[in-house]
């Protein structure tokens, strides 16, 4: 259980950092009402419904400090992309290439964000939000105008290096109407250090507008990822986000859209691929608040050794939102006896005229291909791995961009495929 | 090379086969016919090891081995290719990626060096040729949304690639319209050879109008009740299964003991 000292310790331990914008009166606003609602609900822990399976125990017995900027000690691989460089939350202006008009710190466009800042985000949000919220540091910021196309892929990474370091990051991707660009978020660290990266991504699609966001989580193994992505959708908005969790000790994302506009159409993906004890909780949903859209959820899990994932997938259609198509899947691959999944759908449907269908499964390699293989000569070891890839990587399938997909491809390979990866 | 000797084979506590006996070299080319449920397929399953049999009696030799002692991959590993009855679709699984996985596994298993992409690329191109597969089902996952001629004539290709020194095809016909006989025929008459012998299970007496056997054997209630020539398996076709059952002592025996 979590007492008001514990969550007053969060507080105090951040009370003497110079916050960004703190002359601001609508952020500094936003901050208040933030904190007195993570005074109101802390921390979360396993009695509140939405965390029973996620066990903060770890992440509660350290403590956490910001951390000021320091020189990038990770050596990123070459990219041909622009690319922004955060590092324990501060933007790293000289490794990073792409700055623009369209693309800039939250820290330089605070005046921009002011009317979406905190839009998009659950009414009731949780401790992690409100935290996020109240001492956000930096992040990066999209802005497209009317019409207008990004360019290729912008990459982001989020580099963490100090030990026992927090990042409250806020990131905004504000786009007009017929808009579009492709986003990579990539989350790394270095590897044996303990922290804690907590980052929103809030996502305002303008009509029209075509958004696909990535997110590949490769934190170090003993690092906690609390994640939000937060989105409202206005008519005939499509958006993709494509959830890639691979790494991490503890990772909750929490991934939220709201169809504001008839026509929206969001797609879901997401692949967690768990190790040793690692934890990966995904709670999604899909809010179709007006008639006439769609959705489309994918999400599947390979748990090895002690590793646990937990999905939430909820899909709310409201009373008026009469021709929704919704679409939830859900598989669970068990490599271990000793790994667990749980799977909650939950379906809210309101309006009568509706197609909504979900599916969970929870299982080992199918036993006939298996023998399919070993028929053929491949050893047991290389029969699992090649058939656990192919589970996997039915989810990067579903990318379209070339690039993002063949490095997907590439980072699943080298996670499963281990003496096989020429093979892909 | 294969020596099957009083085999009883149980499946969920059924028995199956009830005491096979037979005798395999090589370049022999074996007919194994009989009527659905005979246990022609479990007897090529079992000598390819697949799991959920459970043999209670006899032995297999192989080439001087227990086969019973051996994993179904290092069966594949010795020479032993099965064709499936029901190729296996599996989605995310190129078939090249398939083969070139197999190839290098057994090659390990013989202790020689990886296949060099080069030669790998050149070989797989010759042999979909052979069984006329277009190049682009080679990058297809196995199996996955493959017509059933196209799924047998890829079972072909997977053994015209790992060229085996036993060859079972479990009902390498059914299904497969003449068209599709012919080439999954020719593919596999291709691969005869003195050292390769083959073992043809099959209900139709069709194939064997394209692939010629050196032997035909019927199966009944899971026990050889009759060998004979090629024309064994034109007589079966003239006058049913039952001309079999009525004709053989043994059999009706068997059918009452079931």
């Amino acid at each position: 259980m979590i007492t008001a000292n514990e969550n007053q310790s969060w507080v105090t331990a951040h009370a003497d950092v110079a916050l960004t914008g703190a002359n601001v009166a609508w952020l500094n606003q936003q901050r208040q009402s933030a904190l007195t609602q993570f005074e109101k609900v802390g921390l979360p822990g396993v009695r509140d419904e939405d965390w029973r399976y996620t066990n903060l125990r770890a992440l509660k017995s350290n403590e956490y400090a910001f951390s000021s900027a320091s020189a990038l000690t990770i050596e990123l691989a070459e990219t041909t992309n622009p690319r922004l460089v955060f590092v324990d939350g501060h933007l790293d202006i000289a490794a990073s290439t792409g700055l623009s008009d369209s693309v800039t710190s939250l820290k330089d466009s605070l005046e921009l964000v002011a009317p979406y800042f905190g839009s998009t985000l659950p009414k009731e949000p949780h401790g992690f939000t409100s935290l996020n919220t109240a001492y956000a540091h930096d992040g990066y910021v999209v802005h497209l105008k009317l019409g207008q196309v990004l360019d290729g892929v912008l990459e982001v990474v989020f580099v963490s290096q100090s030990a026992d370091a927090v990042s409250h990051t806020r990131n905004l991707i504000i786009t007009e109407a017929n808009t579009q660009c492709t986003i990579v978020e990539r989350h790394i660290g270095a590897h044996g250090t303990v922290y804690l990266n907590n980052v929103i991504t809030e996502i305002i699609a303008g009509d029209n507008a075509h958004i696909d966001h990535y997110k590949i989580q490769q934190e170090s193994d003993d690092a906690f990822h609390m994640g939000g992505i937060f989105i409202n959708q206005s008519a005939s908005s499509q958006v993709k986000n494509h959830n890639i969790a691979l790494s991490g000790l503890v990772t909750r994302n929490d991934i939220y859209t709201n169809m504001l506009g008839q026509g929206a159409h969001m797609e879901m993906n997401g692949l967690v691929v768990g190790q040793g004890r690692q934890h990966i909780d995904n709670h999604t949903e899909v809010n179709h608040a007006v008639p006439n859209c769609t959705s489309d959820e994918y999400y599947k899990t390979v748990l090895d050794d002690h590793s646990r994932s937990v999905f939430r997938g909820r899909i709310i259609v409201a009373k008026d939102a009469q021709l929704t198509n919704a679409d939830q899947q859900n598989n669970n691959l068990l490599l271990s006896k000793d790994a667990e999944a749980d799977c909650k759908p939950q379906l809210e449907i309101y309006a009568d005229d509706v197609k909504c269908s979900h599916g969970a499964t929870v299982g080992q390699l199918d036993p006939v291909s298996l023998f399919y293989l070993k028929s053929r000569g491949i050893n047991a070891e290389s029969a699992n791995a090649l058939l656990t890839f192919a589970f996997a990587n039915e989810v990067i399938d579903r990318i379209k961009v070339d690039s993002v997909r063949q490095e997907l491809t590439q980072i699943l390979a080298g996670e499963l495929l281990s003496g096989l990866e020429e093979l892909v | 090379m294969l020596k099957v000797t009083n085999l009883h084979a149980t499946v969920g506590g059924k028995s199956i086969l009830n005491g096979i006996t037979l005798e395999v070299k090589p370049g022999e080319i074996h007919a194994i016919m009989g009527p659905n449920g005979s246990g022609k397929s479990t007897l090529a399953n079992v000598i390819a090891g697949r799991d959920g049999y459970e043999v209670t009696q006899g032995s297999i030799e192989y080439l001087g081995k227990d086969l019973m002692q051996l994993e179904p991959e290092e069966r594949a590993c010795e020479g032993i290719f099965l064709a499936f009855q029901y190729p296996v679709e599996i989605p995310g699984v190129s078939n090249m990626a398939m083969l070139k996985a197999a190839m290098n596994s057994m090659r390990k298993y013989h202790g020689q060096e990886e296949i060099k992409a080069g030669e790998f690329l050149k070989l797989i191109r010759q042999k979909a040729d052979l069984v006329e597969m277009k190049h682009e089902f080679l990058k297809r996952a196995v199996n996955e949304g493959f017509s059933g001629g196209e799924k047998k004539r890829n079972e072909i290709l997977q053994m015209a690639m790992l060229e085996p020194k036993l060859a079972l095809l479990d009902e390498t016909d059914s299904g497969l319209d003449i068209d599709a006989l012919k080439i999954v025929s020719h593919g596999v008459n291709a691969l005869r050879s003195p050292e390769r012998a083959m073992v043809l299970v099959t209900h139709y007496q069709r194939l064997l109008d394209y692939i010629v056997p050196d032997y035909v054997h019927v199966l009944a209630n899971g026990k050889i009740i009759k060998s004979g020539d090629k024309s064994l398996a034109l007589e079966l076709e003239a006058k049913g299964y039952s001309w079999i059952d009525g004709m053989d002592d043994t059999a009706a025996a068997v059918q009452q003991a079931s």
